[in-house]
């Protein structure tokens, strides 16, 4: 179920746009948000709030790479390993949050605290190696920088 | 116009289409996959590729649309080249199991291949697999032959208007699925299967029985489930039906079927169809009494049998009067069998007690708006409903009666018309309706207010005098609307709007109203509400040839072709060509038969087709009737319910083993062919017997003699034929006189005391499923394994109340009986009721109900029926 203040939000986003699919992305980023990640209950409840046949929520959801596909920890570590970064040594950087942290390419941490995505290029290749954690960015890492910024997330 | 030259040849275009259409309309071929004629376009295949002249790249023809002054090549050396170069392409991943896929024959991946084929692949790489799916129960899935074309997605979400399915994923991961992931547990239409140019999905019903090539013959002949009257072709194998498949261009159903008539048809080669005449040898027990039939029954020759009958329906004729002799026709029957059946009960017996079980609710109903509208006021045509900008819903989910009806409720949403419903239904939930759901048995309330607010609106014409007489007197106000039905007065008030504003609206009327607490009082207010936006009305019919029987006069008050009983021009009239007296007294109507048997006045019965101890309401009382009748003869394809207390029981051939007419809904008759052989006599024949047998003249030797008799008779059908049907003529108001000027005064009468459904207390509902019909669809098999039992739906808050979960066993009681099976809790279902089907052996919703008649339409009353519910199973 989205809490009332998602649903109010999502009939604020319809109202921008020509017909409910088109309103599709945004309610599932707002599903993303209520339910963690879009399965079967977040897509009900996105068709039921916009009136798109449940499978078509799930076709289009399915399509895009940038949303969560199952479920992830409260905090999510996104690390760049395109050219630059990767140049800048950002495989070594995810090998440390193996073996520091648990933390797998795609996976979560058992304590569910983490999850990491590799991602492709987030436009900080002058400061490379970069990530995002959650919505907030950092350039310039170093195992050592990552560890800080890590304590940082609880 | 517009000239284009494609492969040398010149075509002109009276209106724009694509390169890919002209083409098609000068007869050359461009091959395609993702295109189909009864999609939207799509252009993702590109094997449609086609060279025009001076455009530098290869284009798709069925995206691009004709220019004046194109040329346009569609076989070269390079469009050859890149078409093989797809190919290899769409076999990369193909598992090539051709030689034991069904499609084989059929499937336009592999005639390409063959055509341009890439003889050899070039990829080394492994194959994705994708396992058969069994997981529906009448389709079947191998995935891994899927070519992604996307028609199956967009014939489920555009023209079946249910997108059950579609594509998940993307690139080289996309794959089609329905939402679960697993189960499509969708309507089960097959539209999809119908467009899959691939062995990827197909029916499940014909898997490895059938090759397309081994087909004997085809038959083009109409569904036998509802009163939408889709064309079916009957594929035919060793005297079985092997597979039903809709066409394209056909004028009602136009390439498009529902559940029942693609997949039901296995009742016709079921083992358990009756095959010789039966006398019954042993006391009568009831309905559901799990005797042997061997035990209940002796078989017995054909001449035992029609012998028998008609000596014992003289001596009761002759003992006790020709009005203690009824008949009850079938809406399932044909033209032809019906109105050799009403001419049987007139002339042999002498009586005019014929009716159906259309008198539960389509009969009263059509009657009661042609007297308001003049006759033919509900014979609209179906795909009509598409173009109107409105169409208003009430009493009864369209897509669940006449499904190929609903979806032309959907398609006129997907044009941008409005759909406005009294009640919540499922199937035209995503057309987003506009609704207004009163309160339980307050609907007429509702209905007064809206013809109030539109009388004051727009004012009234003056063009039915007495419709608008009973208009004045309706005043409703919308505070009475709000207090009572609990409608706010936004809703009702934007509802209004849309619906004053229309300029080509639809009216649906479904059972729930005609079978009402007041009905004709509902269907005088639908009926204004029609006037005042000057709409049409289609009425739902659950069975293929309800209306066929109607002009036939399987009617206690009237003769073929709609004429009174009552009035003694037309009684001369048949008389002249029958050469025998027709009585002048009204008949029986079904429920009266019920009645005047319990007093014991009627003593015989012939029921031909028809299953009254199971599908009237009150059917335990019914049955108990019917088992006490002197004389009961049961004519049908299957040992029903009736079948079972009857003295004889004779054996007819089905629908699919005969020729004959329907008339559908819209009026329209069409041929209804014989498909398959069986040994035996259809409906008409056994009974043009058993009036021979008394001495009558009933000689026919083939339904166009009966039918070219009823043209004689009948003024309405006068001078049509088979040809003319043939040729698509049969449409109402066929050549002859509809019945104009006999209209009464319009009677009703309002609801009478009801409970309220805010009371707290349950309700008894009929369920009417999609995928079953009557007790008929019990023998289809695959309907079955659809839906395989019954249940009882209730919604989340009462199933909270009660603490009951999904699936569990209840016992649901009513003052007239109760029973015990599981419930499924349905957010479509009101709180105030409980959903139940009358389809399953031993436990239909006619059983626990009481009905009252409703006197103006005679219909059966079934609101207002109490119902409890307790967990778990009663102890023994
Ligand atoms: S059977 Fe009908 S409803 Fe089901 S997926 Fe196919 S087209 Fe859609
Ligand atoms: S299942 Fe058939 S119709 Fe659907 S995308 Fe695959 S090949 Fe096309
Ligand atoms: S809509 Fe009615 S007539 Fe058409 S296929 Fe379905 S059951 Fe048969
Ligand atoms: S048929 Fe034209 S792209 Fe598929």
């Amino acid at each position: 179920m989205l809490s009332e203040a998602a649903i109010k939000e999502l009939n604020e986003i319809r109202q921008k746009y020509p017909d409910a699919s088109a309103a599709l992305l945004p309610a599932l980023y707002i599903a993303q948000r209520e339910f963690g990640y879009l399965g079967a209950d977040a897509y009900e409840a996105v068709s039921n709030a916009l009136g798109v046949p449940k499978a078509i929520a799930r076709g289009v959801g399915t399509f895009y790479a940038m949303y969560k596909h199952k479920p992830m920890g409260r905090h999510v570590v996104q690390l760049c390993t395109n050219v630059s970064c990767m140049i800048l040594g950002a495989e070594k950087l995810s090998d440390f949050l193996k073996n520091k942290y648990g933390l797998e390419p795609g996976g979560t941490t058992p304590d569910k605290r983490f999850s990491l995505v590799i991602m492709e290029c987030i436009g900080a290749c002058g400061t490379a190696p970069a990530m995002l954690l959650n919505d907030d960015f950092y350039e310039n890492l170093t195992e050592k920088y990552i560890e800080e910024i890590l304590e940082k997330y609880k | 116009m517009i000239t284009i030259t494609i492969n040398n040849k010149e075509i002109k275009l009276e209106k724009p289409v694509t390169v890919l259409e002209a083409a098609r309309s000068a007869g050359i071929k461009i091959p395609t996959l993702c295109w189909h004629e009864q999609l939207e376009k799509y252009g993702g295949c590109r094997l449609c590729l086609v060279e025009i002249a001076k455009v530098p790249r290869l284009q798709t023809a069925c995206t691009l649309m004709a220019a004046d002054g194109m040329v346009v090549r569609t076989e070269t050396e390079q469009i050859a080249n890149v078409r093989r170069g797809i190919l290899e392409f769409l076999l990369i991943n193909h598992p090539l199991d051709c030689p034991y896929c069904d499609k084989a024959g059929e499937c336009e991946l592999q005639d390409l291949v063959e055509k341009y084929g890439p003889a050899k692949g070039r990829y080394k790489e492994k194959k994705r697999k994708v396992p058969e799916s069994l997981e529906d129960p009448v389709i079947v899935r191998n995935m891994g032959r899927c070519i992604m074309c996307t028609r199956c997605v967009r014939m489920c979400r555009g023209l079946q208007g249910a997108a059950a399915i579609d594509v998940i994923s993307r690139g080289g991961h996309s794959h089609i699925e329905p939402f679960s992931g697993g189960k499509y547990d969708c309507e089960y239409c097959g539209n999809c299967i119908s467009v899959c140019p691939v062995g990827a999905t197909m029916s499940r019903l014909h898997r490895h029985g059938y090759r397309p090539w081994q087909m004997v013959n085809e038959t083009e002949t109409i569904c036998p489930y509802c009163g939408v009257g889709c064309t079916l072709i009957v594929q035919v194998r060793d005297d079985m039906i092997k597979r039903v498949v809709p066409r394209i261009g056909s004028v009602v159903n136009n390439g498009l079927l529902c559940t029942r008539g693609r997949f039901g048809y296995e009742f016709v080669g079921s083992k358990e169809r009756l095959t010789k005449p039966l006398i019954r040898i042993a006391p009568k027990l009831s309905a559901d009494s799990y005797q042997l039939t061997a035990n209940l029954f002796r078989e017995a020759t054909w001449e035992e049998a029609i012998s028998l009958v008609a000596k014992k329906l003289s001596e009761i004729k002759e003992k006790y009067g020709n009005s203690a002799i009824a008949g009850i026709a079938s809406p399932r029957c044909t033209n032809e069998d019906n109105y050799i059946f009403q001419k049987f009960m007139r002339v042999a017996l002498g009586t005019n007690n014929i009716d159906s079980a259309a008198r539960t609710g389509f009969a009263g109903a059509q009657n009661f708006i042609e007297n308001i509208f003049g006759q033919g006021a509900t014979a609209n045509i179906i795909p009509g409903l598409s173009n109107s900008d409105l169409v208003f819903v009430a009493g009864g989910d369209p897509t669940t009666v006449n499904p190929i009806l609903g979806l032309q409720i959907r398609a006129c949403s997907r044009n941008g018309g409005n759909i406005l419903t009294i009640g919540n239904f499922k199937g035209i939930e995503y057309c987003s309706p506009q609704k207004l759901a009163p309160v339980l048995y307050t609907e007429d309330v509702l209905l007064e207010g809206i013809v109030t607010a539109l009388k004051n609106k727009k004012g009234l014409s003056g063009a039915n005098p007495k419709l608008e007489a009973k208009i004045k007197d309706i005043s409703t106000s919308i505070e009475d609307v709000k207090n009572i039905c609990k409608i706010k007065e936004k809703d009702f008030n934007e509802f209004l709007n849309i619906l004053s504003e229309s300029t080509n609206p639809s009216i649906v009327i479904g059972k729930e109203t005609t079978q009402s607490n007041g009905a004709s009082y509902h269907l005088l207010l639908l009926s204004a509400i029609n006037y005042l936006i000057n709409g049409r009305i289609y009425l739902l019919s659950d069975r293929a040839n309800e209306q066929g029987l109607l002009d036939m006069g399987c009617a206690p008050d009237i003769l073929p072709g709609y004429r009174p009983v009552s009035y003694m021009e037309f009684r001369r009239r048949y008389e002249s060509i029958w050469k025998s007296e027709i009585p002048e007294k009204q008949g029986l109507t079904i429920f009266e038969m019920i009645d005047t048997a319990r007093n014991g006045s009627l003593k015989a019965m012939y029921v031909m087709g028809e299953n009254p101890a199971y599908n009237l309401p009150d059917s335990k009382s019914a049955e108990s009737v019917l088992k006490n009748i002197e004389f009961l003869v049961v004519q049908d394809i299957f040992l029903t319910e009736t079948g079972r207390l009857a003295d004889v029981v004779l054996p007819a051939l089905s629908w699919a083993e005969k020729d004959g007419t329907f008339t559908n809904m819209e009026r329209r008759i069409q041929r209804v062919r014989k498909a398959v052989n069986r040994e035996g006599m259809e409906d008409w024949r056994i009974i043009s017997e058993i009036a021979k047998n008394m001495g009558e003249k009933f000689n026919y030797s083939n339904v166009e003699d009966i039918f070219n008799e009823i043209c004689k008779a009948s003024p309405l059908h006068k001078n049509l034929t088979y040809e003319d049907i043939e040729k698509g003529e049969g449409i109402y108001p066929y050549k002859g006189e509809p019945l104009r000027d006999v209209m009464e005064e319009i009677r009703f009468q309002f609801p009478g005391s009801r409970s309220q459904g805010s009371d707290g207390k349950l309700y008894l509902r009929v369920e009417r499923p999609l995928f079953h019909s009557g007790t008929l669809s019990r023998k289809s098999s695959a309907l079955m394994k659809i839906y395989p039992h019954a249940v009882a739906r209730i919604n989340d808050k009462t199933a909270n109340m009660l603490a009951l979960q999904n699936g569990e066993m209840v016992r649901v009681s009513s003052k007239k009986g109760s029973m015990e099976l599981p419930v499924i809790i349905d957010d479509m279902v009101d709180s105030s009721y409980v959903m139940l089907t009358n389809n399953f052996e031993g436990k239909g919703a006619f059983s626990l109900l009481a009905y009252q008649i409703d006197p103006v339409t005679k219909a059966p009353i079934i609101a207002d029926m109490e119902v409890s519910i307790i967990k778990g199973r009663l102890k023994k």
